[in-house]
């Protein structure tokens, strides 16, 4: 494991802001963090950083405690306030976090870095005369600087146009073949749903969810199915074999079933078979992580 | 901790506030030369040696005292965000989740500012003594070698231990609450010598323990009477009378070694104080 944390908590006084996170990040993994506002993601992200001090629980990132500085010189962590130093030019503050790193000058990473995050050519001028959107992306260019094992993004899109979201992902997804581990922290649903493969949804401080992201929005299928007029017997045979909660409902030459599991479809096909019913159409519709969040996050707030 | 005192020191010189003081210093260095012109040109005539004795130790020591405050001042407004407006900004977030340690940073800044002020205080040094030089001002073109380069040493260190106590300030409050705090603390130690001045002259001892009281709470003026007592050695009547009252503040007498001792324990004390604080807050 790249990051692991056991009943990682973390107290403000009275206040539970993160209550036993218990995380497994494997090595070239995308991993999104997802929940509300207030839920405890970027304390999370601060206490695998080493910013904040556990209350209780541990863990470790890049096989080092949390806060050992020696994880961090292969640790990029781009925050979500990203302010830098604004009288600095972006050539300047690359210069100054590759000092931070313990790296030696070097030019030509700074233009790879830059040209990487689409800031080539803009490194002479001053960060404060940055559009939010070119801090942001210096912000990235900076976490990229050692080449990073593992990546923190926290909201790393949050001040980009749609232009530079999709060029964010990009880069998510190249790091990823490159062999980076990418934490990713997101409001944008859609934005982590196309790049992340593990998941873990947390919500008033607790992880409520998580798994792969495939398995997460496989958990429950829709299908739809388009056959010939389904006869009285083989509707009574469906009803049998599948429990209340797929809710099945037909029309003519149209049946709906909501599924647990994707090994149901097969089970459908051969009933139908087996009863000589023309099957024209098969299709199972995923969930989207929208759905899943909003289903996730509000039987936590009924409980 | 190179890159930390490196911006450090680089962010202070792009600060407005320290471009308005050092056009505020070089306007204050001119003031100074027009006093001391001033002097040599309308001043008594060279019959009354004694008054221009005491009128050339009154000019030097208001030329040292003010530019001490002047340089005090700057550290204040420098070190007061050192830490705080990083924090207060979020700036910090980006720096510490690199393999920086906590106590890097805060010696890093501490070290960066230091050398700023260092090099300000040498200069602003430096200009005095080689205007005073320029208008023979008698207090000047009379020390020795020895005496500007103690004087020197002396009159470094006061910026640095304020320095100490404002950094910790900024590791522990907001920038304007620490920058008022370290204000009135540095204020407090030029009343402290005062109250004991007043001590002396009416022979009460419990004033005088008030104001080395006070002085324990803020012992910069001590440390800067030092330097004044090294560059205007009581000698002769002016001297005698300048020292006699304490110059403008303070007791007359020199500050003994447990006091420097302490202050030594002061200033690095408050620093390790604010490592200490720094390496156990949540950077939220």
């Amino acid at each position: 494991m790249i990051l692991e944390t056991e009943n990682l908590s973390k107290s403000y006084q009275n206040k539970v802001a993160v209550n036993s996170i218990n995380l497994s990040v494997e090595k070239g993994q995308i991993y999104g963090f997802l929940g509300p506002n207030g839920a405890g993601k970027s304390t999370t992200i601060k206490m695998l950083t080493g910013l904040v001090f556990p209350t209780s629980g541990k863990g470790q990132v890049l096989g080092r405690p949390l806060g050992d500085i020696r994880a961090r010189i292969r640790l990029g962590y781009l925050p979500e306030l990203f302010r830098f130093q604004e009288w600095m030019t972006g050539e300047d503050l690359l210069n100054f976090h590759t000092g931070l790193f313990r790296l030696r000058r070097d030019p030509e990473r700074n233009r790879r870095v830059l040209n990487r995050v689409g800031l080539s050519g803009q490194e002479k001028y001053k960060v404060g005369g940055y559009s939010k959107g070119m801090q942001q992306r210096i912000g990235l260019a900076c976490a990229l600087l050692p080449d990073p094992e593992l990546l923190f993004l926290d909201e790393p899109t949050s001040a980009l146009d749609p232009v530079g979201r999709k060029d964010v992902r990009d880069i998510i997804l190249a790091l990823q073949k490159e062999g980076t581990t990418i934490f990713l922290n997101s409001h944008l649903l859609s934005e982590v749903e196309a790049v992340c493969d593990h998941v873990a949804i947390i919500n008033k401080g607790s992880v409520v969810k998580s798994g792969a992201m495939k398995d997460l929005l496989m958990e429950r299928v829709t299908l739809s199915v388009r056959c010939a007029p389904l006869p009285r017997e083989v509707w009574r045979v469906i009803l049998e074999t599948f429990d209340g909660s797929a809710t099945p409902q037909r029309e003519d030459g149209s049946l709906t079933l909501a599924l647990k599991d994707t090994e149901d479809i097969p089970v459908i096909a051969a009933l139908l078979a087996s009863h000589n019913i023309k099957l024209y159409e098969l299709t199972p519709h995923r969930e989207t992580l929208e759905s899943v969040f909003l289903k996730v996050i509000g039987e936590g707030e009924q409980a | 901790m190179i890159p930390i005192a490196q911006a450090a020191l680089k962010e202070s010189v792009r600060k407005k506030t320290f471009i308005v003081l050092s056009i505020v210093t070089v306007l204050y260095l001119v003031l100074w030369a027009v006093i001391l012109y001033c002097l040599r040109c309308y001043g008594p005539g060279s019959g009354d040696t004694e008054f221009n004795a005491l009128a050339a130790v009154m000019v030097t020591q208001m030329g040292l005292q003010f530019s001490s405050m002047l340089m005090c001042l700057l550290t204040i407004i420098l070190g007061a965000g050192a830490i705080a407006s990083e924090l207060e900004t979020g700036m910090i977030h980006a720096i510490l989740s690199r393999p920086v340690g906590r106590t890097q940073y805060v010696l890093g800044k501490f070290a960066g500012l230091a050398v700023l002020t260092a090099i300000y205080a040498t200069v602003l040094y430096a200009a005095l003594l080689l205007i005073g030089c320029a208008f023979s001002l008698v207090t000047v073109t009379t020390l020795s070698f020895e005496q500007v380069v103690t004087g020197w040493c002396l009159y470094i260190l006061v910026p640095q231990a304020v320095l100490c106590l404002t950094v910790y300030g900024s590791a522990k409050l907001r920038v304007v609450p620490n920058g008022l705090l370290m204000i009135f603390i540095y204020i407090l130690g030029n009343i402290g010598g005062m109250v004991e001045m007043i001590g002396n002259l009416t022979g009460s001892s419990s004033v005088v323990s008030t104001g080395i009281f006070l002085s324990l709470i803020s012992p910069f003026h001590t440390l800067y009477a030092a330097a004044e007592r090294i560059l205007l050695p009581s000698g002769g009547l002016a001297g005698e009378m300048m020292r006699g009252l304490s110059g403008l503040t303070g007791s007359g007498r020199p500050a003994s070694a447990a006091m420097y001792f302490y202050i030594g324990v002061y200033a690095f004390g408050f620093l390790a104080l604010a490592v200490r604080r720094f390496r156990k807050i949540d950077i939220n």
